[in-house]
């Protein structure tokens, strides 16, 4: 008998079950059937992305947080500097605009002298 | 009255706290306050293009801080000669008076100062009416000339804060 011919009968040999496993098959074919989803179970389905989209959609969130915060700063920056700039005219022109008035008082009251 | 003050200490501006009290007084006020950064800040944003914004940007190139407080009043006597001489004190030392002019005609007194000690030059302007007080204080080289010129133009608009008038019974 070749060795080929002992495996086979030893790999083919007729075992026994397990202890108690025809029981557990009845009992498991006697029970009651897997509850059916409902239906709105079954829709949930198509709101339920899959994992791809669930990647692209964290990437995408993860880009977008620091965008708007960085646009959100540089608008921010860019009204302050505004408001500086628009204080800056006024008090110039503020500065200026009394100068201006003392230098004519000044050049008003020179004429006046030369007229005496 | 109409007086110009300039800083005070060497490279410092004039201590203008004294007349923050006018402020409830008035019925409209306005204050800049541009030190440091935020002056460097404003005036990166003047446009290029715009001739007015042109020479200011030219104007606050050597500059270190523009302080400005501006009040009016509803009536006459809401500010007292010790708010003023409370500035003009500040000018006693570094400084030196190069205008002064009294109005009758107007009730405008207006004083000019320029700073004399230190190397940072510095310009102070009191300007005082019977219902107006302004005093402006420029740290820093200025041309006196080029503000001028830019003064003879008019103040523009801003959203200055409007104060309501104390009542009577206050």
């Amino acid at each position: 008998m070749s060795y080929l011919e002992d495996d086979l009968k030893m790999a083919l040999r007729r075992t026994e079950p397990p202890e108690g496993f025809a029981g557990r098959v009845l009992a498991r074919a006697n029970g009651p059937a897997p509850a059916e989803p409902r239906w709105w179970e079954n829709l949930t389905v198509l709101v339920r992305p899959p994992r791809l989209q669930w990647v692209a959609l964290s990437l995408i969130v993860s880009f977008m947080i620091p965008a708007a915060g960085l646009y959100r700063k540089e608008r921010q920056a860019r009204a302050e500097g505004e408001r500086a700039k628009e204080q800056l005219v006024f008090a110039v022109h503020v500065a200026g605009n009394k100068l201006h008035r003392v230098q004519q008082k000044v050049l008003e009251m020179g004429r006046m002298d030369t007229r005496l | 009255m109409c007086m110009l003050v300039g800083t005070a200490g060497y490279g410092q501006a004039l201590d203008l706290k004294r007349l923050d009290k006018l402020a409830d007084k008035a019925s409209s006020k306005a204050e800049v306050t541009l030190d440091g950064s935020v002056l460097k800040l404003a005036a990166k944003f003047l446009s290029g293009d715009d001739p007015d914004e042109v020479k200011i940007k030219k104007l606050v190139t050597n500059l270190k801080g523009i302080y400005v407080k501006t009040f009016e009043f509803e009536k006459e006597g809401e500010y007292s000669e010790s708010d003023i001489s409370a500035i003009r004190k500040q000018l006693e030392t570094g400084w030196s008076r190069i205008v002064g002019v009294q109005s009758k005609k107007d009730g405008e007194n207006a004083e000019v100062y320029l700073k004399t000690g230190g190397p940072d030059g510095g310009i102070a302007i009191i300007c005082a009416g019977a219902k107006e007080l302004t005093i402006v204080n420029i740290v820093g080289k200025i041309d006196l000339d080029e503000l001028s010129e830019l003064g003879g133009m008019g103040v523009p608009k801003i959203d200055v804060e409007k104060v309501k008038p104390p009542k009577k019974d206050d």
